[in-house]
């Protein structure tokens, strides 16, 4: 199981990316339209375009708020039931930004089981023809 | 694209968590409805319902047997799914040069 990560870093003051990420018109302008407010527990949504399985609507709540360090928020979409969080570090001449995006236990555990489970009987299937003709051939 | 009827769509069939158990016991080899149920320590009736929905999503085969049916995992339709992470994957990264995009304008 593996949660997704994406680690940046931005020639940008911390201050003023942790205002990109929790005020709700800016975060509106780079990643989607919503009604974000930097309070913990606040409910809010964000709106995006409907797929299938998936009604458009990702459902939020914020579960962690440490000005100027680290927002985390439920992230309910979908088949999805998961959490993003995002990490600001100063580094010398910027920040660095460590999104995580976390809780596909579910959904990761089952696929790679699956690809293996069917590259695992198929390599068997090589494996016992080989077999098969190598005794054919010994005999 | 395809229009998919909410019964019918895969992902929504792999949002439960008793579903997915399912899914990864058939992983096994092929099982009853009455297995799954000793296995998940759930009532038939919910296995059957739950069997529904996966046959619905195109997600399991069944093969009856005598008075037995087994059912089993058609793991072609799973793969989508993976694919589907893979994306969101990838839109992070876009988000994040959204972001960096914002950032600049914002210091102008």
């Amino acid at each position: 199981m593996r949660d997704i990560v994406v680690v940046r870093e931005v020639a940008f003051p911390r201050e003023m990316v942790w205002g990109a990420l929790t005020d709700s018109r800016q975060l509106g302008s780079w990643l989607m339209p919503n009604d974000f407010a930097p309070k913990m527990g606040h409910r809010f949504t964000f709106q995006t375009k409907p797929a299938p399985g998936f009604d458009g609507v990702v459902r939020c709540e914020v579960l962690e708020l440490r000005a100027p360090e680290r927002v985390a928020f439920t992230w309910r979409g979908g088949p999805l039931d998961t959490v993003v969080s995002f990490d600001l570090e100063e580094v010398p001449g910027g920040t660095r930004i460590t999104l995580r995006h976390a809780g596909f236990a579910g959904v990761r555990n089952l696929v790679p089981r699956i690809v293996m489970g069917f590259g695992w009987r198929s390599l068997l299937a090589r494996k016992l023809v080989g077999h098969l003709a190598g005794v054919d051939h010994g005999a | 694209m395809s229009r998919v009827s909410p019964d019918q769509d895969p992902f929504r069939a792999i949002a439960d968590a008793n579903r997915r158990r399912m899914l990864d016991h058939m992983l096994a080899g092929e099982r009853t409805v009455g297995e799954l149920a000793g296995l998940l320590g759930i009532a038939q009736p919910s296995v059957s319902q739950h069997m529904a929905v996966l046959r619905l999503a195109g997600l399991v085969d069944e093969r009856p047997e005598g008075r037995r049916t087994f059912y089993a995992v058609r793991a072609a339709e799973l793969r989508g799914v993976a694919d589907w992470i893979a994306k969101y994957e990838a839109f992070w990264g876009e988000r994040l040069d959204a972001l960096e995009a914002h950032l600049a304008q914002q210091r102008q």
